[in-house]
């Protein structure tokens, strides 16, 4: 799901979205240009007298950053963050699309607003057997379609398994693998699909059974990718079944209005089962992909929430002193790739030199104006009971050691080294800097090669580079999300690392049932990793949003995950004391 | 008449043949693919993808594919929206993009071809020199420079128009002043020019030995030649800022056409470049030829054969 490819819809870190790519960023918020110094010169004289101007932005002694004038009624306005690409939420993949299908559809659980915890949704009970390997999931009586066929367990049957069939191409089949002869069957070594641990007994019980105990599957089962789909009108249209005229949803919402690249409207869907507790009227959420456009219009009071990353990112160290503004952990890190197929790169007291010769704490502290945290880990932080390794600190005398020990003392003979990133002001800035550490610690010569998001995603995985910007987003909160992709073949590995002690170590923590014996087996491998270096921390994501003060019901999320469902405007919000916990940055 | 409109469009076949082939070679040779993300997409997904989009044949094929269905105006699925053709796609961005390039290109003339005449008659003098030296800041002024300017003063600060979106009609506002300022400018600027010339002319002198007022001098007998040189411009200038209002169309979130463009190839969406860029070419082809057109009947000099 959300995953580093949600960083490329034109967010913080690395838009690699098409905005990034093609037009000059025009920033309306702060850019001199110095032909047109007059004209703003003079329309700060005219607001001084203009009368109309809206509220001061300053309410019970709290400065906020956005115009204060609340919707009409219970309509709720945000930034989407792009066009979402696939509909379907059995194969989309992408922050927009899964803000789409919480919408739209709903799972056996929902994520809760706070925790993210799995609450019940379509399933109102569930029980897990004392091994770990069956879950049994009770649907609530009289569940609906929006178009009022009723829902079984068989359509959680049939959406789950086609996810699974390899026909489907759904980007996250894998994310259901450790279901019982789940991974087989997408890859076509198991052709009967009764053979997969899925079953439907009657009509309001779905049973799982998985393939070894796995940690972390309830909260799975809150992702869209095992959302059901109505199978109905996945037949009756084929792939065109997502369309507006056609797609029908289990969720809190009906989708009612779309304009291709300019909205998409909501409205409370009749059929759904707690529609007592959905209080918005209408939800409009625009497909904003340009950071600066949607600032603007949040400032402007056009949209009631900029969600995390949509916030240009040289602002957020202004952002501070505003009580609209929230920030919070987010469960992603940002670190250097290397390439260890590739001399002198594959020695491992190289890696280890380079590790240490980055200063994160000025990255994080001076160049990115503390608005990132400076990390020396691979996994982020957040993930109750799992405590991780001892991270990278920053030691050029000991990286000036390795590097002597490699055979390149004061980085004599050392060849020019590249580094590899997608087209960002950040990435660039952040890279320069490093680019600067090695120079300075290590004596060494590296090049800047910049390329436009498509080459890039190709020399990365095609392990042409030399070391490349690379970023993770958990999808669940569990380490294991970040460690998997150390292991041998992994998709996203993309760094050529393999070693077998890492991934016996993943394997058997896998199956690993206790939990502390689980997180001591992760957080030797992270060890591991962090030692032999094929990625290089730098930092841990934050979550950059901003919330009018009369929306209730949004909370930061480690996950930036936010289900709408229970979102309300207060419009007696000057009276309200801010809730606790809404409002504290 | 008839058979230079033929010709003409008969013309047009090879152009767009060459261009349908180098934006096929050039996508096809830039890195990546379509089906390419920053997380791995399963093997065996992607092997389905390739092979339903019929992009695991031989290149010549699906070459030869895509030229048979361009003829036919079929580009097929976006790989990014497949549920969406790209022709809808086009169809429904190219609605909004004309209309903010319609806007803005009539704005352009009803302000630039009078402040050029009237430059042009009163050469040299001050309402010459104004207007041309602003005409100069107008050009050089590139609009995502005026379009957060604009932003700021009226959408951030005033709070009398919309910062973006493309809702009512005080949406358009921002984003038609920001799109024709620079070919309101460049239109004065060439009005002045043609002008300038035709005033020379005998058939001017003339209209005015015979006592004809100055009014209808300008208006009746010079304007029709001396806007020649914007007519000429208009063609590539309409193609230009109705497809390529990109820039204006990111600022003010407005869901035109031009963005598909480069969103398609950020995205390597092999069928949704491939059908903006013929879409646009053939639009840029058809108004060249409505300017000769028009050439024509504003100068009867001017012979179309």
């Amino acid at each position: 799901m959300a995953r580093a490819r949600s960083f490329c819809m034109g967010r913080v870190l690395s838009p690699a979205r098409p905005d990034a790519g093609c037009a000059p960023r025009a920033s309306a918020i702060v850019r001199p240009v110095r032909l047109l110094l007059l004209l703003p010169l003079l329309l700060a004289a005219a607001v001084s007298c203009a009368p109309g101007i809206a509220d001061a932005p300053v309410v019970n002694g709290r400065r906020y950053f956005g115009s204060l004038n609340p919707p009409r009624g219970q309509l709720f306005r945000f930034n989407l963050g792009a066009e979402p690409e696939l509909r379907d939420p059995g194969v989309m993949s992408g922050q927009p699309d899964g803000r789409f299908a919480r919408m739209v559809f709903e799972g056996l659980t929902v994520s809760d607003p706070r925790t993210l915890e799995p609450r019940p949704g379509q399933a109102y009970r569930w029980e897990r057997s004392a091994d770990g390997l069956v879950y049994t999931f009770h649907l609530r009586p009289g569940l609906r379609w929006a178009d009022g066929t009723p829902i079984s367990s068989r359509d959680f049957l049939w959406s789950w398994l086609r996810v699974l069939s390899p026909v489907t191409a759904s980007r996250n089949a894998s994310l259901l693998f450790s279901i019982r002869g789940a991974e087989d069957f997408h890859r076509g070594r198991l052709a009967d699909s009764t053979q997969v641990g899925l079953a439907a007994p009657d009509d309001s019980t779905f049973v799982v059974t998985l393939g070894h105990p796995t940690a972390y599957f309830l909260t799975l089962t809150t992702f869209y990718t095992c959302m059901p789909v109505p199978r109905l009108v996945v037949e009756r249209h084929g792939i065109r079944w997502t369309r507006r005229e056609n797609l029908v949803g289990n969720g809190p919402f009906r989708w009612s209005y779309w304009r291709q690249g300019d909205r998409y409207e909501f409205e409370p869907s009749e059929s759904y089962w707690d529609r007592a507790s959905v209080k918005l009227e209408r939800v409009v959420a625009y497909p904003l992909d340009d950071l600066n456009t949607s600032t603007n219009l949040y400032k402007s009071g056009a949209i009631d929430w900029n969600p995390s990353g949509y916030i240009p990112s040289q602002y957020l160290a202004y952002m501070k002193p505003y009580a609209d503004y929230r920030t919070g952990r987010y469960q992603g890190t940002y670190f250097y790739g290397v390439n260890t197929t590739r001399p002198p790169l594959d020695d491992v007291r190289v890696r280890r030199a380079l590790n240490l010769a980055i200063d994160r704490e000025a990255i994080a502290h001076d160049l990115l104006k503390g608005s990132r945290d400076p990390w020396g880990r691979i996994t982020p932080s957040g993930y109750p009971g799992y405590l991780g390794p001892t991270p990278v600190s920053y030691d050029p005398e000991r990286a000036r050691r390795y590097l002597a020990q490699a055979g390149y003392p004061g980085g004599r003979g050392f060849r020019k080294i590249s580094i590899l990133f997608n087209t960002s002001e950040d990435h660039r800035r952040i890279a320069e800097a490093i680019q600067a550490m090695w120079k300075r610690e290590l004596a060494i010569d590296v090049e800047l090669s910049n390329q436009e998001w498509g080459s890039y995603l190709q020399a990365t995985t095609s392990l042409n580079y030399d070391v490349a910007r690379r970023a993770w987003i958990g999808d669940y909160l569990d380490p294991n999300t970040f460690l998997q992709l150390l292991t041998t073949g992994d998709g996203n590995n993309r760094s050529g690392w393999s070693n077998a002690r890492y991934d016996a170590l993943i394997r058997r923590a896998a199956e690993t049932l206790d939990a502390s014996r689980r997180f001591a087996m992760l957080a030797e491998a992270e060890s591991l990793a962090l030692d032999q270096a094929p990625y290089l921390p730098v930092y841990h994501y934050s979550t950059t949003e901003l919330v009018k003060p009369w929306v209730r019901g949004i909370h930061q999320t480690a996950l930036d995950i936010h289900p709408l469902t229970r979102v309300w405007i207060d419009h007696d919000w000057r009276q309200h004391e801010p809730i606790a916990g809404e409002a504290a940055r | 008449m008839t058979t230079f409109v033929l010709r003409r469009v008969l013309l047009m076949v090879p152009t767009l043949l060459v261009i349908a082939t180098l934006t096929f070679v050039l996508m096809r040779l830039a890195p990546g693919g379509p089906f390419m993300s920053e997380k791995d997409i399963p093997a065996k997904a992607k092997q389905e993808l390739l092979s339903r989009y019929g992009l695991d044949r031989p290149l010549h094929v699906q070459y030869l594919a895509f030229l048979a269905n361009a003829v036919k105006l079929e580009f097929g699925p976006s790989y990014k929206y497949p549920d969406r053709q790209v022709k809808e796609i086009i169809a429904q961005g190219f609605v909004v993009s004309a209309e903010l390039g319609g806007w803005a290109l009539l704005l352009a003339l009803l302000v630039g071809v009078p402040v050029g005449t009237l430059a042009a008659i009163r050469q040299n003098r001050a309402l010459d020199h104004v207007s041309m030296t602003l005409a100069l800041a107008g050009v050089s002024v590139p609009s995502f420079v005026l379009a957060p300017v604009l932003v700021i003063g009226f959408s951030l600060t005033l709070l009398v128009l919309p910062a973006a979106l493309w809702t009512g009609p005080e949406s358009r506002v921002l984003p038609v002043l920001a799109l024709c300022v620079s070919y309101v400018a460049y239109i004065a600027r060439l009005t002045r020019a043609g002008m300038l010339e035709v005033l020379r002319q005998d058939y001017i002198r003339t209209a005015r030995a015979k006592g004809l007022a100055e009014r209808v001098v300008v208006a009746k007998h010079a304007l029709k030649l001396g806007i020649l040189p914007v007519v000429s411009y208009l063609g590539p200038a309409a193609a230009r800022i109705i497809m390529g209002s990109i820039v204006i169309e990111q600022i003010f979130a407005i869901p035109g056409l031009g963005r598909y463009l480069v969103v398609g190839a950020v995205n390597r969406d092999y069928t949704l470049v491939m059908g903006v860029v013929l879409f646009y070419a053939s639009f840029l082809l058809l108004l060249n030829l409505l300017v000769d057109l028009a050439y024509g009947w504003l100068d009867p000099r001017v012979e179309l054969a």
